[in-house]
């Protein structure tokens, strides 16, 4: 019964989320458009452009190796993973069972790692530079993100997302300075992991700026949808973190189908809230050269870092 | 509750202090300030409330007036009209500063529990932020070299100041209040006729050449 339940806890949270992903791209595409007085594309359009990429044959570079094929598929996989370690709808993560919050950095580890060293294996000048920038903001985000979520832990007394949701449930929100700077960290770290527009521009090809762009820009077809849909998933993912940490309002304690309905709605309004604070902030400012972003980046950390202190203080 | 708009509000102004650090760019550096005094004027005005202690709706509004529109409004006209947007390389790099800051921080923070009201609860929090809020306005005006940068800087000590007069005491008469708010507006006012002098003389607004005597 019990491993039929997370069985079926996995498949419907990662059908959702992966269905949800592209949905959260358009959005806040169109959002961005409707601020600069434009249309924006058609709601469906992240379908349309993964079931085209889909459809088209692969192509690939002679030169290019097993790992230059592995990488947008272990990068799809890791984010697919992760999206199972962190409680969406209900106050339980479907895979929590296997580890909390070092798994979920490591595995978006392993997954940055496959998808930049098939950057390198090409051997070609764009995809090394972009897996070298994106490393060096990694290299930043990663300890912050740790240290952020490790905030969070220390309140709740458990590494364990699931559990972690489940004390913030039950004890309420724990209102402490720490909250605020924790998230005020954690959200621009969302920002660089995303590649939103302080750090980097996600609509462009600009071969001077482009930071995730330049480390895939070889790919074509279904690598491409691959790489293109797991960023989507990851992007939804951090979103979803947020929420859960600083807002646990409405997440289900139960199965029953009126907490899960009002589950849903709650994850789906947390989410619209904070992607329209990524909109304002992607439309708001210009994007940072990139020999500046490690001082955002770097502004984040003491955020967080200082969050930890505080804890203690 | 009112306690965790309290605290959540003094948390918003440390964020901000901290934004400010990590920030060059003049206007974003003011439009923080903007924030901080708007987030001490609900703390006040949360206050006024909770203690039912009418006179501090005043102040608030009063904060909100002049700090929230008033002096940044200022601010920015005087950088429009100087045409100088970014700060230079402050004498410390941002990632150091920051590291200081977090440094100031846990020492405001060890100080507070010091004071008899500041062992635990909201005006812990309160002090501590106030205290740090202090420092890194302090350290703020010592490595920057901007002069509008220094006066944000000494604004900010004025907001951390004013949280701890209004959150934690009894409160300040209210001539006192109206001494201080138009005391600040004056001091702004002949600080930025005195950035202007100082734009005027060296063509910059790099206080670090005043030592210079000779131009």
């Amino acid at each position: 019964m019990h491993q039929a339940l997370v069985a079926a806890g996995v498949v419907l949270q990662t059908a959702g989320l992966l269905a949800a992903a592209p949905l959260l791209k358009v959005a806040i595409k169109k959002m961005k458009a409707r601020l600069q007085n434009r249309q924006g594309p058609p709601w469906a359009q992240g379908y349309f452009d993964l079931a085209k990429l889909l459809r088209k044959e692969p192509v690939r570079s002679d030169v290019a190796s097993w790992v230059y094929v592995a990488g947008p598929r272990v990068y799809f996989a890791a984010a697919v993973a992760a999206t199972t370690l962190v409680p969406v709808v209900v106050a339980a993560a479907p895979l929590e069972a296997a580890g909390g919050i070092l798994l979920l950095v490591g595995t978006l580890a392993l997954g940055r790692f496959a998808l930049a060293t098939a950057a390198i294996d090409t051997g070609s000048p764009f995809g090394g530079m972009g897996a070298s920038r994106d490393m060096t903001i990694a290299a930043l985000a990663e300890p912050a993100l740790m240290l952020g979520l490790f905030t969070s832990a220390l309140a709740a007394g458990s590494l364990n997302l699931g559990v972690l949701v489940r004390e913030l449930v039950a004890h309420g929100p724990s209102f402490h300075p720490s909250d605020l700077l924790a998230f005020a960290g954690l959200f621009i770290i969302v920002i660089a992991e995303t590649g939103r527009i302080p750090v980097d521009n996600p609509a462009t090809h600009l071969e001077l700026t482009m930071i995730h762009e330049a480390m895939v820009l070889e790919y074509a077809g279904p690598d491409l949808a691959l790489v293109e849909w797991g960023a989507a998933v990851k992007e939804l993912m951090y979103l979803t973190l947020l929420a859960d940490l600083f807002v646990p309002i409405g997440i289900a304690t139960t199965l029953s189908p009126v907490a899960l309905a009002v589950g849903v709605v709650a994850w789906a309004a947390k989410i619209a809230v904070l992607a329209i604070a990524v909109t304002v902030v992607e439309s708001a400012n210009a994007k940072l050269r990139l020999f500046r972003v490690p001082e955002l980046v770097s502004v984040s950390l003491g955020l967080v870092f200082l969050a930890l202190a505080i804890r203690f203080l | 509750m009112t306690a965790n708009v309290l605290i959540l509000c003094a948390a918003g102004m440390l964020v901000t202090a901290y934004l400010m650090v990590g920030q060059k760019a003049l206007f974003t550096a003011i439009r923080l300030f903007g924030v901080q005094s708007l987030f001490l004027g609900i703390v006040a005005t949360t206050i006024a409330f909770s203690e039912s202690r009418p006179e501090l709706l005043v102040t608030a509004a009063l904060t909100v007036l002049l700090k929230t529109i008033l002096i940044p409004w200022f601010l920015m006209r005087v950088i429009d009209r100087i045409g100088i947007h970014r700060e230079i390389e402050p004498f410390l790099n941002v990632p150091a500063s920051l590291l200081v800051c977090v440094g100031l921080t846990v020492v405001g923070y060890r100080v507070s529990t010091g004071f008899p009201e500041g062992t635990r609860g909201v005006s812990h929090h309160l002090i501590g932020v106030a205290l740090s809020m202090l420092l890194i306005g302090l350290f703020l005006m010592v490595t920057r070299k901007k002069a509008i940068t220094q006066i944000l800087a000494l604004l900010t000590v004025e907001n951390a100041v004013f949280l701890v007069a209004v959150g934690v005491t009894s409160g300040m008469p209210f001539v006192v209040e109206l001494g201080i708010s138009f005391d600040v507006i004056l001091a702004v006012l002949i600080l930025g006729i005195l950035v202007h002098r100082i734009v005027d003389r060296f063509e910059s607004m790099d206080v670090s050449r005043l030592s210079k005597l000779k131009g």
